[in-house]
């Protein structure tokens, strides 16, 4: 069956939570005064946006993905840093990596949040 | 041949260059494709031993880019008139001894981010001279300078 798409309203938009203060995430469920909820503006510079290792934001996915979403998930280190998912796993699989966090050279361990 | 996600890095890459600039003492040269990119360098200021000299530095990517570290070589070039430096790290073949070129890389490293190390390892140098036993390593060295294993013993300069 083919149609053909004449208008849509989006309802919703989603965006990873990076921010180390998931608590914040009440603004995003808050309208401002026009009753508008708007684009939430990050405070953060914009390289907290994107991943360490491709360079694309978060919000798209991975360079060999097509989907953005759950299958092209974010993972969250013990030390903090995010990534895409298979952008760390391709790195950690490295035996150059030697297992480390490519911002801080910790040892990379998963965290919790993941 | 630079497959998705080296193209996808080094376009980016390009894009940033190209809308916020280079730092100072820094240009890039040429980069016609998704594979070598070529820098020029130089020390800026009074203080150094390299004033008025500029450098070229060749950067070759695999497809695995930025999982792996570029080839990063200096090389002479008369367009340019480019020379390879005389410095306790780079051998006169052009090859660099520095560990972030080898076993401290990390993927959240950008071509941006080499030539300042690069050029930061110049500027602190106080005396020109080649690495210790440079003809020796120029006469058996292999053409890729990732196959060397490197000893990283001084990083004073």
């Amino acid at each position: 069956m083919k149609f053909t798409i004449t208008s849509y309203n989006a309802v919703a938009t989603w965006k990873w939570d990076t921010s180390s203060e998931p608590h914040k995430l009440w603004r995003y469920a808050q309208p401002d005064a026009e009753g508008s909820y708007g684009d939430v503006e990050d405070d953060e510079d914009e390289d907290d946006d994107v991943c360490g290792i491709c360079r694309l934001a978060f919000e798209s996915c991975c360079p060999e993905c097509k989907v953005p979403g759950d299958d092209c998930p974010l993972i969250w280190g013990e030390c903090t840093h995010v990534f895409h998912m298979h952008c760390l796993l391709k790195w950690i699989g490295t035996e150059s990596s030697k297992q480390q966090c490519p911002m801080d050279r910790r040892e990379w361990g998963k965290s919790p949040c993941s | 041949m630079a497959t998705g996600l080296a193209s996808k890095r080094l376009m980016k890459e390009l894009a940033e260059i190209k809308s916020k600039g280079t730092p100072p003492g820094i240009t890039l040269l040429s980069a016609e494709d998704m594979q070598v990119w070529l820098f020029s360098i130089q020390v800026l200021g009074d203080e150094t031993i390299y004033k008025g000299e500029t450098f070229a530095l060749k950067m070759k990517f695999g497809p695995r880019y930025p999982i792996e570290c570029p080839e990063v070589t200096f090389v002479a070039d008369q367009t340019y008139n480019a020379v390879i430096p005389i410095h306790p790290h780079c051998y006169s073949n052009g090859h660099i001894c520095a560990s972030i070129l080898g076993n401290e890389w990390s993927p959240v490293l950008n071509c941006v981010a080499i030539c300042i190390t690069m050029q930061s390892m110049l500027a602190s140098n106080k005396k020109k001279e080649r690495p210790q036993g440079n003809d020796r390593y120029v006469r058996n060295a292999p053409s890729n300078p990732k196959l060397t294993r490197w000893h990283y013993d001084d990083d004073t300069v």
